[in-house]
């Protein structure tokens, strides 16, 4: 017998939940304002995410995945993609969003069940929320191919959860871009949950970047609560898709600090004592460490901080609620690109009967 | 209703040992929308499993639990995430009994939430039963009411081939209602009448009874009388029934919350229109969703039709 | 004062029971901060308070149930700052008993049965479709049973009762061309705001005498060119009109059977030679009952040349979905005023008629103004 084919998964983390460097630090880690950057987006990010949920609690929005415990895999990936790169998102990823310039106002709106929150300004490029699980990571193999057939030096980055890596789409994304060496990098934000279900027993697999290895993809598994090894590690995988050296993904573990959603209730199946813990190495904790450490932030910072990120929720808060409903006959107005003579009467029934003659 | 639910399956779990539910969720959690509450307790974790993240495995292991003897209940979390198991349910659960001579069947349940109106997220709101009641060899069964979901879901589980069961959303929590916890199953091949009329026919089914019971009281007051038929089962229909009542009222208002292009209410009018054309005295109408994508919360209201709507189609038939 | 409602806390919650309140009537309030902890069926949750103000009422107490969309707390000077609708109404409705009922009523024994096209031309001529009894399969009311009602009718309602026997006279059912003259000229009595205008075509000046009809159709493609109006269908239930770029003219032709109207088409394009000869055919086709529905159907415009037999004027009847027929009346001398004195002109006498539910009489009266016009000119 002999072996002929063997693999190992690499762990990685650079800054530890004690706010210590544990590895050698990348370029950017050694600039204080790009950390200040990190740390003003993860901040924007929770302090908007708080807000959202005390919305749908008082009938303001719809249903809200909250990010809460996510905001280092968010912005590490935000800060280590390009403008031009693009981005298919699953429903959670709102720092990573929020980096690329959506603006919290259009967050709220698609949130609030409104079509025009995908209409964002931002990176007009990019995917919108993907709520069908996995679908989205053959769309961003699809982008990469289209890059790969022009010759684009861009990429496409497509986040999914633990749970989605059971589903068949991500296989076959995976076993695609491996097998057409696309520009394409798979974020795996192994939060522990789907739901309800952990991921022992969505997989028997000891970690899920490993399921790269079947695709013949590079795999690496990262501490997703250290927003320094996340973007190091995402960049570093874009930078060597961008040069043609073929797709990677990257299992970010973290913790699902939060609800599923509003419309679930964690505590009926998580251990309480898991989830405190859980919020002993939350990644702005570590981040906060480290700033106060060199000597860049201290308490008065943090409060000026929070109170600006509160105003510039309030504000898009403000923004979104004073928004008109959408028009009743809008369901029909992108349907096609021009609509078709025969639902011309069924769009007069539908403005007959509707309640909003509003806004676009 | 959603506890009808739950009730129906314990009592065919404790009384058939062949019974095992799968879903995501349905463990622990007792399903997203509680609707197999309790179960795992009971049962324990090898009789109510949660699944891994993946529909076609939900549905692709059905079949070949069924196919060894069990009786798999399985539960798709919203209907917008059945796609992934269509492969499993058109090109093998419908069809193994067919392909094997009977030699091989699928007594599966496959359970989702159908249907919007509850504010939910966009994919988790859409009625798409048009799209299983086209595959030879499923029923496909959409209760209205806590005792016919109950009753309804027994069947279901009894029967010897595939049922989709569709539960609407809208009716989960809206609806209370006693319900004898008796073992006691109803047909699958029956509509029911849930009000007599003489003037005007309204079939419907899901939770749009609700708006069509409400539009037949209102029609009533007006001097109309309406006869609302819940189908119940979508495929194969009851259209006896359906006929019986057409051909005493000569007139028929079809009213579903999913698109109206091919949708079961076409089914249903050119049924009418084939056996009972000349006991109409008006044209068929169909009340229905309109052939757009489901909107986002603001407007699903907007989308899903009106108990108006469905008074001013019952007055224009009678107009005739 | 703003009134809070309970919103619906998960996907479809009717409900939710207080569990415990973290404010007191009295508390200031600050927006987000927890105000009352419930229960529903999928969760505890914490609310929190939604504007910023004092609060002035608490609608329940800890163990009380409370609806979605019922109000839980009232506060003072705080600020609506926003509003979704709230859920539908889920009334709870009493569901029928799950039994499986069958209507038993035989079909038929309650109503008449009639194929559609009966009970929409019943309904048109109002006839009682229950006094009636089917000819057809099973008792079925067909076309005819409805029309032989109608053209009974008159009689009935002249003579008070209508005994063919007693009156002498042989009982003929209409058949082939009779009977479709007959339902077609019913359906115009039943729709049609009839309306004729008549007035002469002088044929003084005309070089060559005779070819009246050539004349006739050039006269009437002429007037369409420049009043579209007439040659067009109306649709009474959707109370649209349909105008045409071309002229499917349909011409009149008496024969011993009864009235046919073939159809010439596209006449606007057809030389004099074309239209005399499509219309020969067309008239021995009508001869010889060998014209196909094809050739019956579809047109846009009517022509009436009836007093190649006799008759001055007339009003002529417009088959819907047509809207006008043009009438011509017996070519003769008459003593007109010319120039002060009286002269032996040759005229026709023409006759117009229009549906005037979508024409106006200005229109007739224009169009008929351009079938004069050309017809008078000397070629």
């Amino acid at each position: 017998m002999r072996t002929v084919a063997e693999f190992k998964i690499e762990y990685r983390q650079i800054l530890n939940a004690g706010g210590d460097i544990v590895a050698p630090p990348p370029g950017f880690a050694r600039d204080p304002g790009a950390l200040l950057d990190m740390y003003r987006a993860m901040t924007r990010a929770r302090v908007f995410d708080s807000k959202a949920v005390n919305l749908q609690r008082t009938g303001l929005l719809g249903t809200y995945p909250s990010c809460v415990g996510h905001e280092a895999v968010h912005v590490g990936v935000g800060a280590a993609m390009r403008p031009e790169d693009v981005l298919a998102p699953v429903y959670r990823e709102v720092g990573t969003q929020l980096w690329r310039g959506v603006t919290m106002t259009e967050i709220l709106t698609y949130w609030g069940g409104d079509e025009r929150g995908n209409h964002f300004a931002g990176p007009r490029h990019d995917f919108p929320w993907c709520v069908p699980i996995a679908t989205q990571t053959l769309h961003a193999a699809g982008a990469a191919m289209a890059f790969k057939l022009r010759k684009e030096p861009r990429c496409a980055l497509a986040y999914i959860g633990d749970g989605g890596t059971s589903e068949g789409a991500f296989y076959e994304a995976l076993n695609v871009a491996g097998a057409r060496h696309l520009p394409v990098v798979f974020v795996i934000v192994n939060n522990g949950w789907a739901i309800s279900v952990p991921v022992a027993a969505q997989t028997a697999a000891r970690t899920l970047a490993q399921k790269a290895v079947a695709a013949g993809v590079r795999g690496v598994q990262i501490d997703g609560n250290d927003v320094l090894g996340v973007r190091a590690t995402v960049a570093e995988a874009l930078e060597a898709a961008r040069r043609g050296e073929g797709p990677c993904v990257i299992e970010a573990l973290t913790y699902r600090l939060g609800d599923h959603t509003t419309a679930d209730d964690a505590g009926r199946y998580r251990n309480a004592g898991d989830v405190q813990a859980a919020w002993k190495i939350e990644p702005l904790l570590r981040l906060r460490e480290l700033l106060k450490r060199s000597r860049v932030w201290d308490d008065a910072r943090e409060a000026a901080l929070n109170a600006e990120c509160a105003a510039e929720v309030d504000g898009a808060v403000r923004e979104y609620l004073a928004g008109t409903k959408p028009r009743t006959d809008a369901m029909f107005d992108h349907l096609f690109a021009t609509l078709p003579a025969h639902l011309h009467e069924q769009r007069d029934l539908a403005r007959k009967y509707g309640t909003s003659s509003g806004g676009g | 209703m959603v506890e009808a639910i739950a009730l129906a399956h314990g009592w065919e779990m404790q009384h058939d040992a062949a019974v095992v539910v799968l879903g995501q969720d349905v463990g622990l959690n007792g399903g997203v929308f509680r609707a197999t509450a309790g179960l795992q307790e009971r049962f324990g974790k090898d009789r109510v499993q949660d699944t891994p993240l993946a529909e076609a495995t939900i549905a692709g292991m059905a079949v070949g639990m069924a196919a060894q003897g069990l009786k798999p209940v399985a539960e798709i979390q919203f209907m917008g995430f059945l796609y992934p198991a269509l492969d499993q349910i058109v090109n093998h659960m419908s069809r193994m009994r067919n392909r094997t001579r009977g030699r091989l069947t699928c007594p599966v349940v496959v359970r989702m939430p159908h249907g919007g109106g509850i504010r939910a997220p966009e994919h988790h709101s859409e009625s798409t039963e048009t799209m299983l009641c086209h595959i030879p060899g499923i029923r496909v069964v959409c209760p209205s009411s806590p005792s016919r979901a109950y009753g309804l879901l027994l069947a279901a589980i009894r029967d010897p081939d595939p049922v989709m069961f569709l539960e609407p959303v809208r009716l989960y929590r809206a609806l209370r209602q006693e319900v004898a916890d008796d073992g006691r199953a109803m047909p699958l091949d029956a509509c029911f009448t849930l009000r007599e009329g003489t003037d005007l026919t309204l079939v419907t089914w899901g939770a749009m009874t609700i708006e069509t019971l409400k539009a037949a009281a209102l029609l009533e007051e007006r001097g109309i009388s309406a006869a609302v038929i819940d189908v119940a089962t979508l495929s194969p229909i009851d259209f006896e029934t359906i006929l019986a009542s057409v051909t005493k009222t000569g007139r028929l208002v079809i009213v579903h919350e999913a698109a109206r292009n091919v949708g079961v209410g076409a089914e249903i009018a050119a049924q009418v229109a084939e056996h009972a054309l000349f006991d109409l005295l008006a044209p068929i109408r169909r009340v229905a969703g309109f052939d757009t994508v489901m909107p986002l919360l603001k407007l699903e209201y907007d989308y899903i039709p009106s108990v108006q709507r469905i008074v001013d189609a019952a007055e224009l038939a009678c107009a005739e | 004062m703003s009134t809070f409602r309970l919103p619906d806390l998960g996907e479809g919650l009717a409900e939710a029971e207080i569990i415990e309140w973290h404010v007191k009537v009295g508390d200031p309030l600050r927006v987000d901060q927890p105000m009352v902890s419930v229960e529903t069926a999928k969760a505890v949750v914490e609310v929190p308070a939604p504007f910023t103000g004092t609060v002035t009422a608490l609608h329940g107490a800890p163990g009380d149930i409370i609806p979605t969309g019922a109000p839980l707390i009232e506060f003072d000077s705080g600020t609506v700052v926003g509003h979704m609708p709230p859920t539908a109404d889920e009334d709870a409705i009493e569901p029928a008993a799950p039994v499986r009922p069958r209507a038993a009523d035989s079909p038929g024994a309650v109503r008449a049965r009639a194929v559609p096209a009966a009970r929409g031309l019943a309904k048109r001529l109002s006839v009682d479709l229950a006094s009636l009894r089917g000819s057809g399969r099973g008792g079925l009311i067909t076309v005819d049973d409805v029309l032989n009602r109608v053209q009974a009718a008159p009689a009935k309602a002249g003579n008070g009762s209508f005994d063919p026997a007693a009156a002498g006279g042989r009982v003929e059912p209409l058949r082939g061309m009779r009977r479709a003259m007959a339902q077609s000229m019913t359906l115009s009595q039943a729709e049609i705001a009839g309306s004729t205008v008549c007035d002469d075509a002088d044929l003084h000046d005309w070089t060559r005498r005779g070819d009246y009809m050539w004349r006739l159709m050039r006269a009437m493609i002429h007037a369409w060119r420049g009043e579209p109006a007439l040659n067009a269908w109306y649709d009474a239930r959707s109370q649209s009109r349909v105008l045409f770029p071309y002229v499917h003219l349909a011409v009149a032709v008496d024969t011993p059977e009864g009235l046919i109207v073939p159809v010439v088409r596209n006449v606007e394009g057809l030389s004099r030679e074309d239209l005399l000869q499509g219309l020969a055919l067309r008239r021995q086709a009508a001869h010889d009952r060998s014209l196909t529905p094809e050739e019956l159907r579809g047109f846009t415009l009517m022509l009436s040349n009836f007093g190649t037999l006799a008759g001055r004027y007339g009003t002529p009847r417009v088959v819907p979905p047509a809207v006008a027929i043009l009438g011509a009346g017996k070519v003769r001398e008459d003593a007109v005023a010319a120039a002060g004195k009286v002269e032996a002109h040759l005229r026709m006498p023409l006759s117009l008629s229009f549906d005037h539910r979508c024409i106006t009489g200005g229109e007739a009266c224009r169009f008929l103004a351009l079938v004069i016009a050309d017809l008078e000119r000397p070629e």
